[in-house]
């Protein structure tokens, strides 16, 4: 047997013979990444969520009937030289009244009533997308001059009013509460990570001097250590795995609800997966190779 | 076979803990060193098995200059060394037979070899049928003649024991004994750091006596005058 698969072979006795402590680190490990992955899931679905609300919000000038394609020419020009805003839509007048009779397909009245006014009573609507929503105050303060005024018959806007407030401080707290969260995640890390480097270095201690005394070179001492560093990581990332996978996909019922707009967590996971448990594998790595290497230290009087 | 040249040890905050030590000890002798508590015997061990570099002096063991080599070399040196504490050194999670056969794992004997020598050498220290015992199944006695097989099995010129006897009673303590005695008989040099008045007085042989870092006493078939 060459001296590789001598490491193995005690890589391997130390993790079986010592189960109930290789089960706790796989466990810790297995905890602390599923605490990084609702951290992520959690910041995508927020993100997901507010980007697709505020791409819902807009704001609709009603003009009126009386305004002139000049001036509807003239004020969507202006629009586009306000920063905040990102998008102009022009809807003319016979689109606007199909839309009307759209909507009151099965009141007959109204129809009624609109045909007997003759001609189209409607102005252009003018849609106006802005990056925030914070900046329809303003837009509406930019436009609040007689030369606009004068053709703007309403704005709806101001029935907006209230969702995009509640929509702020729902923003603003659940950007709180996930940093609120992120160091509440980042201290139990840290400690679970202090506690398994301070087990690592007294039961290693020992042995290592062992080791040592009977001639071990350090291909010995630390081989098998690095090799059970490794197979731990592959093992917890394999189990969070499993777990984020099920949990995601049971999840996305009541997400998918949500949005309505096909995102998935799942097809999230799938297309990010590789990145991220590479990127986590290689932090799991980094923290147990350097929680046995510190152990590993030259502390070994005999 | 091993030579101590001037050796002065210190350490910080304990001052001079073996002060002009010189010392030779022939291949094949048996010597016991004997001394008060922190005369300094642990530490002339330590420096025998490079464990520690003396602060001065010179130490040979066969063709080595053990003051100046590297920390690479060292694996290389504890491999022609037996070297047995009183604090029983086991592998836990390993078998007696894993424990003996690791030192030579280490040293990259084949398993063919080694399925050959662990059981004799086993069999020596009066442990041939607890082969797949592991350490904490086995009495004091039995786990410090795991280590002596183990510090036994790679055939080490000598054995340095630092009071292997000092956790046994009287009936183990001769059992030990007799043990470095016969391994002394096939040709092993033997160091042997004691605080076992009995054990000294019965040997009848070479014993060097220390006091405050300094030998004070050095005879042949010396007996223990503390
Ligand atoms: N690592 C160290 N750092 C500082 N001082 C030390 C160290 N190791 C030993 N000493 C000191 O060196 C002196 C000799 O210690 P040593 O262990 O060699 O004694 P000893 O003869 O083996 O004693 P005992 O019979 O109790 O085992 C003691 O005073 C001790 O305090
Ligand atoms: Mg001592």
């Amino acid at each position: 047997m060459t001296v590789f698969g001598r490491i193995i072979k005690f890589a391997l006795q130390d993790i079986f013979r010592n189960l109930g402590l290789s089960a706790m680190t796989v466990f810790i490990l297995v905890l602390m990444l599923l605490s990084v992955n609702t951290l992520w899931s959690l910041d995508v679905v927020t993100r997901e969520a507010v980007a697709l609300t505020k791409d819902q919000v807009n704001m609709s000038l009603y003009l009126k009937s009386s305004t002139l394609d000049k001036e509807v020419v003239e004020l969507t020009t202006f629009l586009h030289t306000v920063s905040e805003v990102t998008a102009v839509q022009v809807v003319d007048r016979a689109a606007v009244v199909e839309s009307f009779k759209q909507r009151h397909q099965l009141s007959p009245d109204v129809i009624q009533a609109l045909t007997e006014l003759g001609g189209n009573p409607f102005g252009p609507t003018v849609v106006v997308k802005a990056k925030e929503p914070q900046d329809y105050e303003k837009i509406i303060a930019v436009l609040n001059v007689p030369e606009y005024t004068k053709l703007i018959e309403s704005k709806s806007f101001d029935q907006h009013e209230e969702i995009l407030g509640r929509i702020q401080t729902i923003t603003n707290r659940v950007e709180s509460v996930g940093l609120g969260l992120t160091a509440v995640f980042a201290v139990i890390a840290f400690l679970i990570i202090f506690n398994m480097i301070r087990v690592a270095i007294v039961t290693q201690r020992t042995e290592i001097s062992i080791k040592r005394l009977v001639g071990a070179n350090n291909w010995f001492i630390r081989g098998p250590y690095l090799i059970a560093a490794v197979i731990f990581t592959l093992v917890s990332i394999g189990i969070t795995a499993v777990i984020v996978y099920s949990t995601v996909s049971w999840l996305d019922k009541y997400v998918g609800v949500l949005f309505q707009n096909g995102f998935s967590l799942t097809n999230y996971y799938a297309s990010h997966m590789l990145y991220l448990f590479s990127l986590e594998a290689a932090a799991v790595l980094v923290l147990t190779v350097a929680s046995s290497s510190l152990a590993m230290r030259r502390q070994l009087k005999v | 076979m091993i030579k101590l040249e001037n050796i002065v040890k210190m350490y910080p905050g304990s001052g001079v803990v073996l002060d002009e030590i010189n010392l030779h000890i022939k291949a094949g002798e048996f010597v016991s060193i004997v001394g008060q508590s922190g005369a300094g015997k642990t530490t002339l061990v330590k420096l025998l098995i490079a464990e520690e570099k003396p602060s001065g002096g010179i130490i040979h063991i066969g063709d080595w200059d053990i003051t100046t080599i590297g920390s690479s070399v060292v694996p290389f040196l504890r491999r022609q060394l037996g070297v047995i504490f009183q604090d029983f050194k086991l592998l836990p999670k390993k078998t007696v037979f894993e424990n003996v056969a690791f030192a030579l794992e280490v040293a990259g004997t084949s398993p063919r070899k080694i399925k050959q020598i662990v059981p004799p050498v086993l069999h020596i220290v009066g442990l041939g049928d607890k082969h797949d015992r592991y350490p904490n199944e086995l009495s004091g006695g039995e786990q410090q003649r795991v280590v002596i097989a183990r510090s036994l099995v790679h055939r080490p010129k000598v054995i340095i024991a630092d009071e292997p006897t000092g956790n046994l009673d009287s009936i183990n303590t001769a059992e030990i004994i007799e043990i470095l005695k016969k391994i002394n008989e096939f040709g092993t040099t033997v160091v042997l750091v004691t605080h076992n008045r009995e054990v000294v007085n019965h040997l009848r042989r070479r014993v060097v006596t220390l006091a405050d870092g300094k030998i004070i006493n050095d005879e042949k078939e010396g007996k223990y005058i503390l």
